[in-house]
């Protein structure tokens, strides 16, 4: 398989947090999902990933070119945040068909492909409200549609599930196992969420203190190893899952 | 639990009485000028005098701010959304006119003006000493600093990862700068644009010291204020004041109502937070 990302000895310093030594390859059409407590580094890895920061050693790569030398609105790269970074002053229809409108295409044909993306994603309704007074749900698939309506190589994603309620959450994972099989890129999303990294993703990588330490395929994510600290955070959380149940 | 609500309401009630004599004070004030100016307001308006330097100020406040905004945002952007060598130096020096006295920002500029500089500006047809472009330049001087500040906070309060969406969905800089950062800060921009106006219509130290006060030829209606006291004609002054007090209305109204126009709905319009 050809790898969509490469990252090799990538370390980066913000304030007191350190990245330290990632190296990490991620292949074309898989999901992959960065698996970490909060404040392991998954969002500052996922943002290196995006090329957010200039400043940092060792390289990363998206199909073989670095991502700092390939200007931002040619990364070919979607987008979602935890929080879904949809623009305020927009209704979900021009937030949608902002890219599209970026690319100077014809009005009827962004017509067209916002009422396809719309219709994949259930959100025909809300076309013409603004961002403000939508649910978690409604946000996450617009800024979802506003990412995939450009075909982008990748789509990145920051805890999109987080912010979302359990029976949500269930439609939104089988909703972006359908996209990914519809649009065939690329995706890597952060999770803090073990069950789902596993439903969701191909392989899982775990972030601890800044560090990748482990890569596993998703049916092996709880295999003992010789790391303490994943066997501590995976025993952790899946007695912690195991107590909530 | 009883007594924290206590000293909860004992706190509130202390912020509103405090707020109340700041009101009444800032009333008393108002309607200080407007009481004393309004009997000579009719009067002013037909003198040509007033008229002269009501045209004098709206015409150099006007474009005053208009220079201001021209330099302002360019110079707020480069200082938020740019990196470049001694930058906080750079930002240090343009911010520093805010804390000098507007009669020392207005001797420099004489001073300047004056030299041999000023006097080749004056032989293209540039001048500035005694001219109504002093007063401009008086007013942009002095201003600019603020709209740099305003503007700055604006840029610095929208979200760079909106800008860093924009631009993963193809926007260039410019195109993000248009379509993101300056929608995001347009109330903030308006309200800096119509301060700002409101500001150089006011504006006295500098303007005085560099282009003097001279009766209808650098007579904005602070300089009219200003000379109809020193003659003892009370009555023109309290009226210059007037009208400058109802532009200053007029525009901190347009303010509120533009920010009140483009607020956004919210699911949390209708809350209050206790």
């Amino acid at each position: 398989m050809n790898a969509m990302v490469e990252i090799k000895d990538f370390s980066i310093q913000l304030g007191s947090f350190k990245l330290k030594n990632i190296n990490l390859n991620i292949f074309d059409n898989e999901i992959f999902a960065v698996l970490g407590k909060t404040g392991s580094g998954k969002t500052v890895l996922l943002e290196s990933i995006a090329g957010f920061y200039r400043r940092f050693s060792g390289n990363v790569t998206i199909q073989g070119k670095s991502v700092i030398e390939i200007p931002l609105e040619k990364r070919k790269i979607g987008f979602v945040y935890q929080d879904f970074g949809l623009f305020p002053h927009m209704t979900v229809y021009d937030n949608i068909c902002y890219g599209l409108k970026i690319q100077k295409m014809d009005k009827e044909k962004r017509k067209k492909k916002v009422a396809e993306m719309a219709e994949i994603l259930s959100i025909e309704h809300i076309l013409k409200q603004y961002p403000g007074t939508l649910s978690g749900g409604e946000r996450q698939r617009t800024a979802l549609a506003r990412a995939l309506v450009l075909n982008p190589k990748m789509l990145l994603m920051d805890e999109p599930f987080s912010a979302l309620d359990p029976a949500t959450k269930q439609s939104m994972y089988e909703q972006i196992k359908e996209i990914h099989k519809i649009f065939g890129c690329t995706i890597l999303f952060v999770t803090h969420d073990f069950n789902e990294a596993q439903i969701m993703a191909d392989r899982i990588g775990i972030m601890v203190n800044g560090e990748l330490r482990g890569i596993r395929k998703s049916i092996d994510l709880f295999k003992k190893c010789q790391d303490e600290d994943i066997n501590n955070f995976l025993c952790g959380n899946s007695r912690g899952e195991k107590d909530a149940i | 639990m009883k007594e924290r609500t206590h000293l909860f309401n004992l706190f509130e009630i202390i912020s509103i009485i405090t707020a109340a004599v700041v009101v009444v004070f800032t009333s008393v004030l108002i309607l200080t000028i407007i009481v004393r100016g309004f009997p000579y307001l009719q009067e002013a308006f037909l003198s040509k005098e007033i008229q002269f330097s009501i045209k004098l100020s709206l015409y150099t406040a006007s474009i005053a701010t208009f220079i201001c905004m021209f330099l302002g945002v360019p110079t707020a952007y480069a200082l938020t959304r740019t990196s470049f060598p001694l930058k906080k130096l750079c930002q240090i020096i343009i911010e520093l006119p805010l804390s000098m006295p507007y009669l020392v920002l207005g001797l420099s500029l004489l001073l300047i003006f004056s030299s041999d500089l000023g006097k080749a500006l004056k032989e293209l047809g540039f001048r500035v000493v005694f001219d109504k472009n002093g007063i401009i330049l008086a007013q942009t001087v002095v201003n600019l600093p603020y709209v740099i500040r305003f503007i700055r906070t604006a840029f610095q309060e929208v979200d760079e990862r909106l800008e860093f969406i924009s631009g993963s969905l193809g926007a260039s800089k410019w195109k993000r700068f248009t379509t993101i950062t300056v929608p995001l800060s347009k109330n903030a921009i308006i309200a800096t644009i119509i301060l700002t106006w409101s500001r150089c219509l006011g504006e006295f130290g500098a303007t005085l010291m560099l282009v003097g006060a001279t009766r209808m030829k650098t007579e904005t209606l602070t300089t009219s204020i200003y000379l109809n006291l020193a003659t003892g004609d009370n009555g023109a002054a309290m009226a210059s004041a007037t009208i400058i007090l109802i532009i200053s209305f007029a525009s901190l109204f347009i303010t509120n109502w533009l920010g009140r126009k483009n607020s956004k709905e919210s699911r949390m319009k209708d809350v209050t937070l206790r």
